[in-house]
C-alpha cells in the first residue's frame, strides 16, 4: 500500500507540467552553478599563477635578500568557487617579511566591486534559494490540494490507514523530486572532471557531503511544505504562508541575527588596535635609533658584520616586544569576535536555511574559519621565511619600509640571488575531518528540523478533517 | 464603467486574505530595513568619527615631515540606508603617503566577516526581492483566473469594452499594491526624521527619486503578471511562468551578467599589477642609488689627500648641499615612480571599465538589475565609488605631499629619514637633520570628500530607469493586445 | 470479472442505526436515522442542502465519526473498524476532480490498486471505461482537459472496478447531461442485478423514483419519510417531497 501511493506521488510530479518547467530551468541552473564554478576557478587560478609568477619576476636582479618585496597568497580553491561563502571578502595577499605583522589585503570584491553587486551562483545561492522554492512549489498543497480536488475523500474510502498516506505523500515527494536532480548533479561533477578543475579526493568528499546537507535543507522544506499543507484549508493560503516563511528563513533571520549580535557584542574598532600598535611601534622605533648611537665596533675590519649582529639583536628584542603588545590586542578583538560570531551564529541557525549554509562553508573551507586558518598558515610560513633570511643574510627584514643597502667603499656588486630558493608558500584548506567537526551540528540541526517538521505533520494529520 | 471596475479590482485585492499577510511582511521588511539601515549608518559615522580622530593623534606623533603620513577616510553616506551597495566591500579608507600608493583599504566585511556571511537586507534588496514577488502573487491570475471563474463571461454580457475591462485591471490593481505600500515606506521616511538622520535637499531629492523608482520596479511586475495572465489560458501556468521568470530576472540574469563579462576580459589583479609597481619602483631606486654611490665616490674622491682635519670641515661646509642636491634627485625619482605606477593604475582601471560596463549591460536585460543600478547610482554606493574615492585620493596625495615636502625644506634637514653612515674610521653616525620636537599640524591640508552632485548621481540613472520604463510599457502594451484576442469563453 | 453473489445475505449490507451527529458549533447534523439497504437494492436519500445527506455518507466512509448510534458496511460497524469495512465499499463522489496530471488510465489504476486490486489490465479498465461511455480516445489523456461529466464517468469506473458488495454515491449525476444520466441509471440498474447494494444521495426525483428500491427523504438531519418502491407506486412523490419541504420552511420560519 505505501509503495502505490509513493509511486503515485511520483507518477503525480513527474507527470506534471510545471515539473518539466521547474526542472528544466533548477537543472540548467545547477549545470550553470558547477560551470560556472569552474570557469571562475581557472580565472582565480590564472590570476594567481601570474600574481606568484610576477612575485618572483619581481625578484630577478636583486642581490640581497632583505630587498625583496616578498608576498604570498591565497591560492583560490575548487571547492570555494562552488561554495563561496566569505572567500571573496577577506584579504588575500600578504606582504611577507621576517617579522613584524602579517595583514592580509585586498580581498575579491574590494579590488573588483562589480562582482560584490550582484554575488556570485553558487551551491549555496542554488539550495538556499532556487531548490528551497521548488520543494515549496511541489508540496504546498500536498494535503488540501488533495481535499480541494475531492481525492482525500475517494482515497480514503479505501481501506488506507492515515499514517500510512502521509508517509507515502513525504516520502514519494522527497523522491520525486530529489532523484531527477540527482542527475544534472552528477553531470556538474562531470564538468567538474572535464574542465580539469584539480579536486582532490578530499575535495570529493566535501562537495559529495555539501550536496547530502543540501537536500537535508531541501527535504526539511518539504516535510515543512506537507505540514502546513495539512494546518491550512486551501492552497493559496498554505502557498502564501510558505513564501513568507521562506523569506523569514533565507533572509530575515540570519541576517537579523548577525545584526543583533554585532549590536550585542562589542567588538573593539580595527582602528583603534592599528593605532596602539602603530603608536607603541614609533615608540619602539625611537628607542632604537636612540640605541643605535651606542653602537662601538669592537673590530674595526670585521665592523659591518658585526653592526648587522648588533642591529639583529636590537630587532629582535624589538620584535618580541611588538609581537606580544599586537597579540595581547589582537587577542583581545578575536575573542570578543568569536563571541560575536557564536550568538550570531546561534541566533541564525533558527532558521534551517542558515544551518545549511553554514555547514557548506565548513565544508567548502570558506566559512568564516578560513581566516584563522589563513592567518595561523601565514604565520607559520613567516617563521619559516625568517629563519630563510636569517641563514642567507644573517638579518631578517621588517617593521615596516624599504631596505638599502649601500655600499660606498667601492666593492664589487655581489652576486644576485636566486628566487627558487625561496621558501614555497602553499596553502592547506581545513582537513575533512576538522571540517566535518565543525558543520556536525548542522547537519544535526537540519536532521532535528526534519523531524520536527515531519511528526508535526504526521500528528496533525492523524487529526485532520477529511471531509 | 471604468471606475466600478477600477473599484472592483481594489476591493478583490484588499479583501483578500492574502493582502494582510502580504502587506504585512512587507510593511515589516521595509521598517525592519530602514531601522537597520538608520542604526547601521549612524554606527558607521561613530566609527568613522574615532578612527578620524585616532588618525589625528597618531600623525601627532610623527617626529618629521618626510614620515607624515595622513589617512583619508571615506565619509558614510545616510543614502546608504537605502542601499548599502558597495558599501562594505571596498576599504574604509587610504593611507596617503608620499612614497605610498594610495588606495582604499580595510573594508568593514574584511575587517568583520561575520557580516559577510549573511550579507546586509537594505531597502533596494527587499524592493527587489519581495516586491516584485508580491507583485507577482497578486497579479498572475487576473485575466484567466477571471475565465475559470466564469466571471468573465458574466462581465462581458454586459457592454463592456475590452479595453476597458484590461485598463481597469492595471489601474485596480496597481492602486491596491502600490499604495499601501507606501504606507510603511512613509513611515520609513518619518523615522529617518525621527532619528536625526542628517539629510540635506539634495539627499531628499534622491530618497524621492529613489522611493519612484521603487514604485516604477513595482509597476513593471504588475504589468508583467497580467501580461503572462492575458496570454495564458491557466492560472496554474501563468503561476509558474511568472515563477519561473522571477527567479531568471531578479536572481540569475545579474549574477550571470557579472560572470559572462568576466570570462571575455581578464583583468590583472591588484597583486599582480602592485607587483609591477613594485619591482619598477625597487629597479627605480636601486638604479638611483647606484648613482648615488658614483656621486659619493666622486664627494669622497674630491677629499683626497686632504688632512683628517680639512675632511672634517670640507665635509661640514658641504654636507648640506649635497643632501640638498641628493633630495632633488631623490624627488624626481619618486615622481617618475608615481607617474608610471598611477599610468598602470589607469590602463587596469580602463580595462575593469570595459568589463564593468560590459557585465552591467548584459545583466540590464533584466529590471531587476536596472532597478538595483539606478538605486545604487541614487544612493552613491555604485561601483564607481571606489574609482571616485581613489581618484580623489590620489589628487589629496598631491596636495599632501607638495606640503610636506615644502614643510621639510622649510624645516631644513634631510628627506626626513635617518642616515646611518658607517665608516670604518669614526665608526656609526646617525642623522635625522632635524631636531626631534613635534610637528605644528595645523596648516596640514585636509581631505575633503568627492564631490558627487545630484545631477551627477541621477545621471546614469537615466538609463536604467528609461529601460524600466521600456519593460513596463512594453508589458503593459503586450497585455493590452493580447487581450484584444484573448478566448473569453 | 463481475461475479454476480450467488446467495443473498440476511442482514443489510448498508445499515445506520440511531445515526445522530452534532458539530462542535452546536450543530445537529444528524438526529436518529435509521435505514437498512440489503444486497441487491437501491436507497435513494433525498433531500435539500443542508439535509444531511452527504454527513451520512461521510460517516459511513469514517471521515467524521458518529456522536451516538453507527453506521455499518456488511455488518461491520464503520467507525470501530474503517479499515476492514472500507474493504467492501466504494465510493462515487459528485464532481471529484481525480488528479488532474493523470490520464484516465492512471487515475484508475492507482484508485483500483489502493483498493486492494492488483490483478487488472489496462484491457480491464478500458472496458469498464467503455461501459461507463467514456470514448477510446479519452483513455489515455490527462484528466485536466476533462469535462465535468467525463470526470464523473472516471469516478464511476472506479468504484466499478473496486467490485465491492456496497456502492456509496454522493449526488453521483449532477454535473450530467441527460443522455449521461440516463445511461448512468442503466448502469446502476445493471449493477443492482449483480447483487450490489448502492446508497446514493441526489436531488433528482424522478431518477430516484423510477430506480430506488426504497426512498428516504431527509430534512434538517432527521429521515422524515422512508417508502418502498411498491408504496410509492402510485403516490405523487413530487408533492410529498414539497410538502415535507415545506414542513421543514414552517419548522425553521
Amino acid at each position: 500500500m505505501l509503495s502505490l501511493l509513493i509511486k503515485k506521488e511520483l507518477k503525480e510530479i513527474i507527470g506534471s507540467s510545471k515539473f518539466v518547467y521547474s526542472f528544466a530551468v533548477s537543472a540548467l541552473l545547477i549545470l550553470i552553478t558547477f560551470y560556472v564554478g569552474a570557469k571562475n576557478y581557472q580565472i582565480n587560478k590564472s590570476q594567481y599563477d601570474a600574481a606568484v609568477a610576477e612575485n618572483i619576476r619581481s625578484m630577478s636582479g636583486v642581490t640581497d635578500w632583505r630587498m625583496i618585496n616578498h608576498k604570498i597568497f591565497l591560492p583560490p580553491l575548487p571547492l570555494a568557487s562552488l561554495v563561496s561563502g566569505i572567500s571573496n571578502d577577506v584579504g588575500r595577499n600578504i606582504g611577507m617579511q621576517g617579522r613584524g605583522e602579517l595583514i592580509a589585503k585586498d580581498s575579491k570584491y574590494n579590488e573588483e566591486p562589480i562582482f560584490a553587486v550582484f554575488r556570485f551562483l553558487d551551491l549555496n545561492f542554488l539550495f538556499q534559494i532556487i531548490l528551497s522554492l521548488f520543494a515549496i512549489l511541489f508540496c504546498y498543497n500536498a494535503v488540501n490540494g488533495e481535499k480541494e480536488r475531492g481525492t482525500l475523500r475517494l482515497v480514503f474510502s479505501n481501506a488506507i490507514p492515515r499514517d500510512t498516506f502521509i508517509l507515502g505523500k513525504v516520502l514519494g515527494s522527497t523522491i520525486a523530486l530529489i532523484l531527477p536532480l540527482l542527475v544534472p548533479m552528477l553531470i556538474g561533477f562531470l564538468l567538474l572532471l572535464v574542465l580539469g578543475v584539480p579536486m582532490s579526493f578530499e575535495d570529493w568528499m566535501k562537495l559529495f557531503l555539501i550536496i547530502v546537507t543540501g537536500f537535508l535543507l531541501f527535504s526539511v522544506f518539504i516535510n515543512l511544505s506537507v505540514f502546513v499543507s495539512i494546518i491550512t484549508k486551501n492552497s493559496a493560503t498554505s502557498f502564501l504562508l510558505l513564501l513568507v516563511t521562506w523569506i523569514f528563513f533565507v533572509l530575515v533571520i540570519p541576517k537579523t541575527s548577525v545584526l543583533i549580535a554585532g549590536r550585542a557584542v562589542n567588538v573593539p574598532l580595527i582602528d583603534e588596535l592599528n593605532t596602539k600598535k602603530n603608536q607603541f611601534s614609533m615608540q619602539l622605533n625611537r628607542e632604537h635609533f636612540n640605541s643605535l648611537s651606542g653602537f662601538k665596533p669592537a673590530n674595526k675590519d670585521n665592523f659591518m658584520q658585526e653592526f648587522q649582529q648588533f642591529m639583529e639583536k636590537n630587532n629582535q628584542a624589538r620584535e618580541e616586544k611588538t609581537k606580544s603588545f599586537n597579540e595581547k590586542l589582537n587577542r583581545e578583538r578575536i575573542n570578543r569576535q568569536e563571541v560575536q560570531h557564536a550568538v550570531a551564529l546561534n541566533l541564525a541557525r533558527i532558521s534551517p536555511s542558515a544551518s545549511f549554509s553554514l555547514a557548506a562553508s565548513s565544508f567548502a573551507g570558506t566559512s568564516l574559519n578560513l581566516v584563522s586558518n589563513y592567518r595561523e598558515q601565514a604565520d607559520n610560513y613567516q617563521k619559516q621565511f625568517a629563519k630563510f633570511q636569517q641563514e642567507k643574510t644573517g638579518m631578517t627584514s621588517g617593521g615596516g619600509g624599504m631596505m638599502f643597502v649601500i655600499r660606498t667603499d667601492g666593492d664589487k656588486k655581489p652576486p644576485e640571488i636566486n628566487p627558487a630558493e625561496l621558501p614555497k608558500f602553499e596553502f592547506k584548506p581545513a582537513s575533512f575531518s576538522a571540517s566535518l567537526g565543525s558543520g556536525l551540528i548542522d547537519i544535526g540541526l537540519l536532521f532535528v528540523f526534519n523531524i520536527i517538521f515531519f511528526a508535526a505533520a504526521y500528528l496533525r494529520f492523524l487529526k485532520f478533517d477529511l471531509r | 464603467m471604468f471606475r466600478l471596475l477600477v473599484e472592483k479590482e481594489l476591493k478583490n485585492i484588499i479583501q483578500s486574505p492574502k493582502f494582510l499577510a502580504t502587506f504585512l511582511t512587507c510593511s515589516f521588511l521595509i521598517l525592519l530595513s530602514i531601522g537597520i539601515g538608520i542604526n547601521e549608518y549612524f554606527n558607521m559615522m561613530e566609527q568613522y568619527n574615532t578612527a578620524k580622530n585616532l588618525a589625528k593623534t597618531e600623525m601627532a606623533q610623527a617626529r618629521s615631515w618626510m614620515a607624515l603620513s595622513a589617512k583619508a577616510f571615506r565619509e558614510p553616506d545616510p543614502m546608504q540606508i537605502f542601499s548599502a551597495g558597495v558599501n562594505y566591500d571596498i576599504g574604509r579608507y587610504s593611507i596617503v603617503h608620499e612614497r605610498q600608493d594610495s588606495k582604499l583599504q580595510n573594508s568593514v566585511y574584511s575587517d568583520d566577516p561575520i557580516f559577510a556571511v549573511f550579507r546586509y537586507m537594505d531597502f533596494t534588496f527587499i524592493v527587489t526581492v519581495v516586491f516584485s514577488l508580491f507583485a507577482i502573487l497578486f497579479t498572475y491570475n487576473t485575466v484567466n483566473g477571471e475565465r475559470e471563474n466564469g466571471t468573465m463571461r458574466l462581465v462581458f454580457s454586459n457592454a463592456i469594452p475590452r479595453s476597458t475591462f484590461i485598463s481597469a485591471k492595471f489601474v485596480g490593481s496597481w492602486l491596491g499594491l502600490v499604495i499601501p505600500l507606501l504606507v510603511p515606506i512613509l513611515v520609513g521616511l518619518l523615522l529617518l526624521v525621527v532619528f536625526k538622520v542628517p539629510l540635506s535637499a539634495a539627499h531628499w531629492i534622491k530618497i524621492i527619486m529613489l522611493i519612484s523608482t521603487s514604485v516604477l520596479y513595482l509597476t513593471f511586475f504588475i504589468a508583467f503578471g497580467i501580461l503572462i495572465s492575458a496570454v495564458t489560458k491557466y492560472s496554474s501556468v501563468s503561476f509558474m511562468i511568472l515563477l519561473v521568470s522571477w527567479i531568471t530576472l531578479v536572481f540569475i540574469i545579474p549574477r550571470i551578467g557579472v560572470m559572462t563579462a568576466s570570462q571575455f576580459i581578464s583583468v590583472p589583479t591588484v597583486a599582480e599589477l602592485e607587483s609591477q609597481k613594485d619591482s619598477f619602483s625597487k629597479a627605480r631606486w636601486e638604479k638611483h642609488y647606484g648613482e648615488i654611490e658614483k656621486v659619493w665616490r666622486a664627494r669622497n674622491a674630491e677629499m683626497n689627500g686632504m688632512s683628517e682635519a680639512d675632511r672634517q670641515s670640507y665635509r661640514e661646509e658641504n654636507e648640506y648641499k649635497w643632501f640638498e642636491e641628493d633630495d632633488k634627485v631623490r624627488n624626481e625619482v619618486q615622481k617618475e615612480i608615481t607617474e608610471y605606477s598611477s599610468k598602470l593604475s589607469d590602463d587596469v582601471r580602463n580595462r575593469k571599465a570595459t568589463l564593468e560596463n560590459l557585465a552591467l549591460n548584459i545583466s540590464r536585460i533584466s529590471p531587476a538589475s536596472s532597478f538595483q543600478l539606478a538605486a545604487m547610482n541614487l544612493s552613491t554606493s555604485d561601483i564607481n565609488l571606489k574609482n571616485r574615492y581613489e581618484k580623489e585620493i590620489q589628487n589629496f596625495r598631491q596636495t599632501f605631499s607638495t606640503f610636506t615636502q615644502k614643510k621639510q625644506k622649510e624645516s631644513g634637514g634631510q628627506a626626513g629619514m635617518f642616515r646611518i653612515s658607517i665608516d670604518s674610521q669614526s665608526g656609526v653616525k646617525i642623522s635625522s637633520g632635524r631636531d626631534e620636537s613635534s610637528l605644528n599640524l595645523r596648516e596640514v591640508p585636509k581631505f575633503t570628500q568627492p564631490s558627487h552632485t545630484i545631477s551627477q548621481a541621477v545621471v546614469p540613472t537615466i538609463i536604467d530607469i528609461g529601460l524600466m520604463m521600456f519593460f513596463t510599457l512594453f508589458s503593459f502594451g503586450g497585455a493590452f493586445f493580447s487581450f484584444n484576442k484573448y478566448d473569453l469563453r | 470479472m463481475n461475479t454476480i453473489l450467488n446467495e443473498k445475505k440476511e442482514f443489510p449490507m448498508l445499515e445506520a442505526v440511531n445515526l445522530t451527529k452534532k458539530y462542535e458549533d452546536g450543530l445537529l447534523a444528524l438526529d436518529d436515522v435509521n435505514f437498512k439497504v440489503h444486497q441487491g437494492e437501491i436507497y435513494a436519500m433525498l433531500g435539500g442542502n443542508g439535509a444531511g445527506k452527504t454527513t451520512t455518507i461521510n460517516i459511513f466512509l469514517n471521515l467524521i465519526e458518529p456522536t451516538s448510534g453507527e453506521t455499518k458496511i456488511n455488518g461491520i460497524v464503520t467507525h470501530q473498524q474503517p479499515l476492514e469495512a472500507k474493504k467492501h465499499v466504494s465510493f462515487v463522489s459528485e464532481n471529484v476532480m481525480l488528479y488532474p496530471e493523470f490520464t484516465a488510465l492512471q487515475n484508475l489504476d492507482f484508485f483500483t490498486r489502493l483498493g486492494g486490486k492488483t490483478n487488472l489490465t489496462k484491457d480491464d479498465y478500458r472496458q469498464v471505461l467503455l461501459r461507463v461511455g467514456l470514448q477510446e480516445d479519452a483513455h489515455s489523456k490527462k484528466l485536466k482537459g476533462f469535462s465535468k461529466g467525463m470526470r464523473q464517468k472516471c469516478g464511476i469506473a472506479i468504484a466499478i472496478l473496486k467490485n465491492s458488495p456496497t456502492i456509496l454515491l454522493d449526488e453521483p449525476t449532477s454535473g450530467l447531461d441527460p443522455k449521461a444520466g440516463l445511461e448512468f441509471m442503466t448502469l446502476l440498474d445493471e449493477l443492482r442485478d449483480e447483487g450490489k447494494s448502492i446508497l446514493m444521495s441526489t436531488h433528482d426525483i424522478f431518477r430516484a423514483k423510477e430506480i430506488a428500491n426504497t426512498i428516504g427523504i431527509m430534512n434538517n438531519g432527521k429521515l422524515v419519510m422512508q417508502r418502498s418502491k411498491a408504496e410509492l407506486e402510485n403516490a405523487d412523490l413530487e408533492k410529498l417531497y414539497v410538502e415535507y419541504m415545506a414542513g421543514y420552511m414552517e419548522e425553521v420560519a
